[in-house]
């Protein structure tokens, strides 16, 4: 009897000497198979042991609603053109209140009408280039963004607007900084930290916050949008090679590091404050090539020298260490790092204080590790410069010239005093 | 008629039910944000047009958060924690006392509210109970479920621009019993909802305290509508508000039949708005010159509604003050009716006019309203959809309880609620081995009365009095603390003083009780100046011990007493007072000064035994 209960069927069954009735609900993976979900009348589900229902009947076998999806509809809207680039997760998304499912809105049709006041700023065209948490992106991934994002700009868009999950899009927003030179307008990752089937999501906001900045914005560059605080009201805007994510859940998580944002977005009066400019110093060139032989060395004390080993002396290309303080690690690691160097391998040092520049020339640990042709990388982020040494390496630069110079608003010699 | 109640009633657990905070805990600083929440109007369907329109409006919602009350996750900042196993215990044991069927995996879903109570747009909630029953006396109800859920933000206050809520309220676990529906009489009503509230009481489990227990009532009467009435906090506010309903109801089901009976009809509400904004602007009236300040007159045709809006056949119930509280929800500050025009000064020729335009004759009426944009045109397509629906008895709709017992118009009632999992939290598997073991061991009511009564040695009334009090522990605490003060007086401070200052709006709180008590345990202060200072010191919010200071309170001695009694009689000997009057006047001119200071009781003897000693028996 129980084996004919299938996911989408109405039925009526007995329990505890009782009858129910309700919709059998789809399990997800985390859930065992010792029981099903029952959507009751009322809205609510109940798990029940499978062994302790009977099947009354099925008053309905319900087919699965089937989705149209439609990868790309164009020009909703009004105003300059902007293309969003879907590469995953969610921006806008419906809820079906029946089966509780939640719809995510791919077409331009669907955004818009979820968030109707993009449509007052910019004529919205839509398409999903990969559907990629955010956790499995890859470098290979940046190239596709980078890709399209040319080709966009090409077809005359305005301004860009990438919809990328939030964990690694500070990552890819660096990595799109390099990959495209002087993009004519605004390049904008926008992400949320509340997901979109909520009343209460981020994305609405953060997306007009995007929308905005890329309809009317002259800005040539890479940019993350963002709330920048509690409220829902101001977004920030950060330049892609400085932002960070700096909380696991806040809206206002991610922060310019060593930097003020580029801009905010005050949405009720849309109206963008620039608090710094970027103006195309050239033509649009893509570089969209990233070999990913680097990685981040956390240095810490008590760490393992076999893992030490296997990192200086390894197949990678690049180290970009997290040093303490202004730059420095034991001296127990100097053999390694001094034999990585003397094989050609690129050695950078970064701060793990994430605020302020290393600073090599302070202490004898810092000289000496200067001597040994480690290049400190200023106040650049460790991730920055990670990225960025995966950009040099894809794309044949010579590394030891390339990294310590400002070429995407990276590094630089002064600090404001604001944070 | 017929009724059913939805008790929420909050956990006593220490800890809210999805992060650590504790609700109780005093708030050193709070800082306030500013949201806006969102659900497209798809997801609201053809609900709750109001609610619907204040959404699209974007509503701005302040939140008060503080240090101490409420954290990250209250804040829609942080997803929630794993839910507290003590919350889920206490709703096992619940569902078991009402002999539920518990379900075997708990689902939390996400309710949908819209009115900014919930940062999240949602109230998280689950069914752990299912069809149980509640026996007491002769009387059954069935339990159709024991729902656990977050209980919402405290709303502090409504500005122009949006409400205000605070957070401290937001996540403590409620427990949401909902009964079936039953046919009788408000008596029955009370004594279902007094049954279940005692019992839940005499658990332990839950918190106490006014705001710690809400019922929604859902009443119709014959095949009507049905209408929920929420935000009864009190037990007597039960049967006022089914009695209430009742014959609200009954009017409603009169008025059906009057509108029929004046050939009224579905065909005759195809009226539109009209907009009588050139009238008005003719008109001389002041208030009307001030109502049109910018503003668009609009009107609507209310078909064989003359005389009908103004009727109060039910004190406080007014079809018209419905409608004005149905505008209220669009912003508006109320509402004009024909069955008032002649309030508002109008000149005749311009009412002549206003008929004319909208058709109006003898047996109908008309509504008005001051205001311009959309807005205003939802309002009114809103108050005629309320109008045509009185062709069909009470509707269906939500309405809030009032203090006295009444009921005003809170808003169309929705439909089935708008749920979804919340995927933040994993299921909880129940095992059979929790369904058995979670469970209460409780004494009825009467034995606990009993228990109260003999331990404490006051009267078996006064200990039930007690127990269905929200100071029970209190009571238990002080006599314990002031061992030398009688029960009984405790007691009647609590009973009768609180609720004597509760009436005055005056909320008592604990350490003024132990304050006040002390006081009169040192001989500070008499017990017939416990009302008085107690007032005092709430009313001014300031300590009992500054007002019997400031008032000079201070107790005086047997002695002291014994010399003013002595130096007034002395004074008095000149005055030949009649021998039958002198102890009134005597006594009048001691209290006078010796009130409160001391034990009237002790005064009268020693007026008396002066009074002998120098006059001789009387
Ligand atoms: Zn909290």
């Amino acid at each position: 009897m129980v084996q004919q209960m299938k996911p989408g069927q109405l039925v009526q069954l007995q329990y505890n000497g009782k009858l129910l009735e309700g919709l059998i609900m789809p399990r997800s993976l985390y859930e065992d198979t010792m029981h099903i979900t029952l959507k009751l009348k009322n809205g609510y589900n109940i798990g029940l042991d499978i062994d302790k229902v009977r099947l009354v009947k099925v008053i309905e076998h319900e087919a699965t609603a089937q989705t149209e999806d439609e990868k790309e509809y164009n020009e909703i809207g009004n105003g300059p053109r902007v293309l969003i680039l879907g590469t995953g997760g969610t921006i806008a998304s419906k809820v079906d209140y029946r089966t509780g499912a939640v719809k995510p809105a791919f077409s331009a049709k669907e955004i818009v009408d979820m968030v109707p006041e993009i449509g007052n700023i910019a004529s919205i065209s839509v398409k999903t280039i990969m559907n990629e948490l955010s956790e499995n992106i890859k470098p290979e991934n940046w190239s596709i963004m980078s890709n399209e994002v040319y080709k966009a700009f090409n077809s005359g868009y305005k301004g860009v607007v990438i919809a990328h999950g939030t964990d690694t899009m500070h990552y890819s927003a660096s990595a799109v900084s390099f990959a495209v030179e002087n993009p004519p307008g605004p390049v904008i990752f926008v992400g949320s930290q509340r997901s979109s089937d909520r009343p209460s999501s981020d994305s609405a906001i953060n997306l007009q916050g995007a929308v905005t900045f890329a309809a009317k914005s002259n800005a040539s560059g890479v940019f993350v949008a963002m709330h920048a605080g509690l409220d829902d009201n101001l977004v920030a805007v950060h330049r892609g090679t400085r932002v960070r994510k700096n909380h696991t859940s806040r809206r206002d998580a991610f922060e310019s590091v060593n930097d003020i944002p580029f801009a905010y977005v005050d949405i009720e009066n849309s109206i963008i404050k620039h608090e710094n400019e970027a103006i195309p110093k050239g033509k649009i060139k893509l570089m969209p090539n990233f070999l990913a032989k680097a990685l981040i060395f956390k240095f810490h004390p008590g760490i393992s020298e076999s893992i030490t080993n296997a990192v200086f002396k390894g197949d990678l290309l690049s180290v970009i260490i997290e040093g303490t303080g202004l730059g420095h690690v034991s001296r127990e690691i100097f053999p390694y790092i001094r034999s990585a160097i003397d094989n050609g391998k690129f050695v950078g040092m970064t701060s793990q204080c994430i605020w302020g520049s290393v600073g090599m020339a302070v202490y004898e640990t810092g000289r000496d590790l200067l001597a040994m042709g480690v290049v400190p990388l200023g106040d650049m982020l460790s991730e920055t410069a990670l990225v960025k040494s995966m950009w040099a390496l894809g794309n044949g630069l010579d590394l030891p010239s390339v990294m310590p110079l400002n070429l995407r608003g990276e590094i630089a010699s002064r600090r404001p005093v604001e944070k | 008629m017929k009724m059913g109640f939805e008790i929420h009633i909050q956990l006593n657990t220490k800890q809210k039910l999805f992060c650590c905070c504790n609700p109780h805990e005093v708030d050193t600083k709070t800082i306030n944000f500013g949201r806006k929440l969102r659900v497209s109007s798809s997801e609201m369907g053809e609900i709750d047009p109001a609610a619907e329109f204040e959404i699209g409006k974007g509503k701005d919602i302040t939140y008060v958060s503080g240090d101490r009350t409420s954290c990250l996750v209250e804040a829609d900042e942080e997803p929630p924690h794993a839910p507290n196993g003590e919350a889920i215990k206490s709703a096992i044991k619940i569902s078991n006392l009402f002999s539920a069927s518990i379900v075997d995996e708990i689902h939390f879903m996400r309710k949908i509210v819209v009115d900014g109570s919930n940062t999240s747009g949602f109230q998280r909630t689950a069914i752990v109970g299912l069809d149980g029953k509640f026996v007491n006396g002769g009387n059954y109800v069935g339990i159709n479920s024991i729902c656990l859920e977050e209980d919402a933000g405290r709303l502090v206050e409504k500005t122009e621009t949006g409400p205000v809520y605070n957070l401290d309220r937001l996540g403590i676990p409620l427990l949401e019993i909902t009964t079936e529906p039953v046919e009788g009489d408000a008596m029955l009503g009370e004594k279902i909802a007094a049954g279940i509230g005692r019992t839940l009481k005499l658990t332990g489990l839950f918190a106490r305290g006014l705001g710690t227990i809400r019922q929604d009532v859902n009443v119709s009467v014959g095949n009507y509508g049905i209408v929920e009435v929420k935000g009864v906090q009190k037990l007597e506010q039960v049967r006022k508000v089914l009695e209430f309903e009742e014959k609200r109801q009954s009017w409603l089901v009169e008025l059906s039949k009057i509108l029929h009976n004046r050939g009224i009809g579905k065909s005759d509400f195809n009226t539109k708005i009209v907009n009588l904004t050139d009238i008005f602007l003719a008109s001389n009236s002041q208030i009307i010159r001030r109502l049109m300040s910018g503003q668009n007159a609009l009107a609507l045709k209310a078909p064989g509604f003359s005389g009908l809006f103004a009727k109060e056949p039910v004190p406080d119930s007014r079809l018209g003050l419905d409608l004005a509280d149905l505008c209220k929800l669009f912003g508006f500050k109320g509402i004009v009716h024909s069955d008032e025009i002649s309030k508002y000064g109008i000149e005749g020729q311009i009412l002549n006019e206003v008929y004319k335009r909208l058709d109006i004759s003898e047996k109908d009426g008309f509504i008005l309203i001051f205001g311009s944009g959309e807005k205003a045109y939802r309002c009114l397509e809103m108050a005629k959809l309320r109008l045509e629906a009185s062709l069909y008895g009470p509707p269906s709709e939500t309405r809030m309880a009032t203090e006295k017992g009444t009921t005003r118009f809170l808003r169309p009632r929705p439909g089935a609620s708008r749920m979804y999992p919340e995927t933040d939290i994993m299921t909880i598997l129940v095992s059979g081995e929790m369904k058995a073991s979670y469970r209460i061991e409780m004494k009825s009511w009467e034995e606990t009365v009993n228990d109260i009564a003999g331990k404490y040695n006051i009267p078996h009334q006064v200990a039930e009095q007690l127990l269905d009090s929200d100071y029970l522990e209190w009571f238990t605490e002080a006599v314990m603390a002031f061992k030398s003060i009688p029960s009984t007086v405790i007691a009647s401070v609590i009973l009768q003083t609180f609720e004597e200052l509760r009436k005055d709006g005056l909320q008592a709180n604990k350490s003024a009780l132990f304050d006040i008590l002390d006081a009169v345990n040192k001989g500070n202060i008499s017990k017939e100046a416990i009302h008085d200072v107690l007032r005092e010191s709430l009313s001014q919010s300031i300590s009992v011990e500054s007002v019997i200071k400031r008032r000079g309170l201070i107790s005086i001695s047997k002695d002291e007493m014994s010399k003013i009694v002595a130096s007034i009689l002395k004074d008095s000997v000149s005055e030949n007072i009649q021998r039958e009057k002198i102890y009134g006047v005597i006594m009048g001119r001691v209290m006078k000064q010796v009130r409160g200071k001391i034990d009237g009781k002790l005064v009268d003897q020693e007026v008396k035994r002066q009074i002998e000693e120098k006059f001789g028996t009387n």
